[in-house]
């Protein structure tokens, strides 16, 4: 089943064409990669499917949806997490968990909010104020906040990037975990490459606004004639290579 | 690549000055004046506050002189503490709406909250019903303090105190909701916008004198200023007339005028930053 279908997304910024004509589709319970240098695209693509930007043309559905014509809907039955973005500092983390399942719209925020809780084994920060987390309990916060309305699409915007390899290696499992088991469909970007090989189904290389490549790991791997994902990378990146 | 720059020890303490010396501390202070002054540079609303409040004093407290040469002090004592007391109620609709908003700003929230299925009208309803339970309070206490020190009860307003209070807690948040539509279309240098709005008005609504000491083309733009009719309509009431329903009815209208008007540029500025990608900036 297909959860999210954008088509020839662009958008562009004064003189810079930030993404062009970008076309993505997610299914359900599959693990969808963003892989790119900074500045290709990836974080506005991200905004657009999550209407925080408008696109100058293309379209996103979700769920059989516009997002256009049924926000409310559609954003009720997705969540994000990004690692720059904050959380209320001063307010304890369940408190915060409690606001973000009454911004759902969750019929019993508490009890949810307890679940959340045992899912990401937070318990013992539940009752310290955000601004005292360390960088990687912020984050699994952050991940609990975007688990909260058990979303069927799960956005996320670098997650493991401010986690230790233990704590990165939890969450990963975990993000896999709530993939496999709920069919929740997941679009991540990252700049871990291991990440990406490890939890990605599809991986679309963005390039200057556009995706100049998708496939598995091995396959984009063997498309630009290298051994491995990062060294994809770092061929676009540095020599702005296409498949051959 | 090469890399020229000397990084032995030596070749640091050249570069720079040694850490302690007083030129090093010169240095890094003219270091944060200049980028203040920078910023200062960049943003005309900076500027701009530093003469809106000298202004701003200066217009109302001379009027007030003004006012008070003509006056018997006991009235003028009722009146003034009557002022402030109604003040506080238009300025903090104002000011408590517009903090809701920045406090996402400020904890970096307000993508959080902009991905929820939250609705523009919700988020509003939410911030304007907190504000009302912070404004309920604030006015007690001052209420009671206004009491206890000067004996000047609230109430002797009487039942006008009520639509007096709606009328300038809609106006403050129609402020408000303006306050956070330059804040959205100008990015977070505008918060001062935020916190001064509301003081533009200060001066034009007669709040500490009536507007017939104004000059006339003040005047003009009071009349069209809710609060104007709430505060002329205080000093009609404590001076022993009766509550000037007909001006409270009028000033309800220009009520639903300043939130249609504000509510459109809100939606208009979320609609623009939505395009501009200026809301995802605020999570940067």
């Amino acid at each position: 089943m297909l959860i999210l279908e954008a088509e020839d997304l662009a958008k562009r910024f004064g003189n810079v064409q930030a993404v062009d004509g970008i076309s993505l589709r997610v299914g359900q319970g599959e693990i969808a990669g963003l892989l790119g240098p900074n500045g290709a695209g990836k974080s506005t693509t991200l905004h657009m499917l999550l209407g925080l930007i408008t696109p100058d043309s293309g379209t996103v559905r979700m769920f059989g949806l516009d997002l256009a014509r049924h926000r409310t809907e559609v954003l009720s039955q997705v969540n994000f997490s990004a690692s720059y973005l904050g959380l209320p500092g001063v307010l304890h983390v369940r408190e915060v968990l409690d606001a973000f399942a009454r911004l759902y719209g969750l019929r019993r925020p508490r009890e949810r909010v307890g679940e959340i809780i045992d899912l990401l084994e937070i318990g013992p920060l539940a009752r310290r104020k955000v601004i005292e987390l360390s960088s990687g309990q912020h984050t699994r916060v952050q991940l609990a906040k975007a688990l909260i309305n058990e979303p069927r699409l799960l956005i996320l915007d670098e997650p493991t990037a401010a986690l230790d390899p233990d704590a990165g290696d939890r969450i990963r499992g975990l993000l896999v975990r709530v993939a496999r088991e709920t069919g929740t469909a997941l679009l991540i970007t990252s700049h871990n490459m291991r990440e990406v090989e490890r939890m990605c189904d599809r991986i679309h290389f963005v390039s200057a606004g556009r995706i100049i490549a998708q496939g598995t790991a091995t396959e984009l791997a063997d498309d630009f004639g290298v051994d491995d994902l990062e060294e994809v990378f770092l061929k676009v990146a540095r020599e702005g290579a296409v498949p051959a | 690549m090469t890399i020229s720059r000397d990084m032995s020890v030596d070749g640091a303490a050249s570069l720079a000055y040694p850490p302690l010396s007083m030129a090093a501390r010169r240095r890094r202070v003219g270091g944060v004046v200049v980028r203040d002054l920078a910023a200062l540079r960049r943003s005309p609303i900076r500027v701009f506050e530093i003469v809106f409040w000298p202004v701003i004093e200066l217009v109302v407290w001379g009027y007030l002189t003004l006012f008070l040469q003509a006056q018997k002090v006991p009235f003028v004592v009722s009146m003034l503490l009557g002022a402030i007391l109604l003040w506080q109620v238009l300025h903090r609709a104002a000011n408590e709406v517009a903090i809701g908003f920045l406090e996402e700003i400020w904890s970096r929230n307000l993508l959080n909250v902009h991905v929820t299925p939250v609705t523009p009208a919700e988020y509003m309803t939410g911030l304007v019903l907190f504000s009302l339970t912070k404004i309920a309070a604030g006015i007690t206490f001052m209420a009671l303090l206004a009491y206890a020190l000067y004996g000047f009860g609230l109430f002797t307003i009487g039942i006008g105190l009520v639509p007096f209070m709606a009328v300038l807690m809609v106006m403050g948040w129609s402020l408000a909701f303006v306050a956070i539509s330059c804040v959205l279309r100008f990015g977070e240098g505008a918060q001062v916008i935020a916190w001064s709005l509301v003081f533009v008005f200060q001066p034009l609504a007669g709040v500490f004198y009536p507007v017939s000491v104004l000059p006339e083309v003040l005047q003009a733009i009071a009349a069209v200023i809710p609060a104007t009719y709430v505060f002329e309509g205080m000093r009609t009431v404590l001076d022993g007339g009766a509550i000037p329903w007909g001006s409270l009815a009028a000033a309800g209208l220009l009520d639903v005028a300043y939130v249609a008007l504000a509510l459109w540029l809100y939606g208009l500025t979320l609609r623009h930053a939505r395009t501009k990608g200026r809301l995802s900036r605020f999570g940067e």
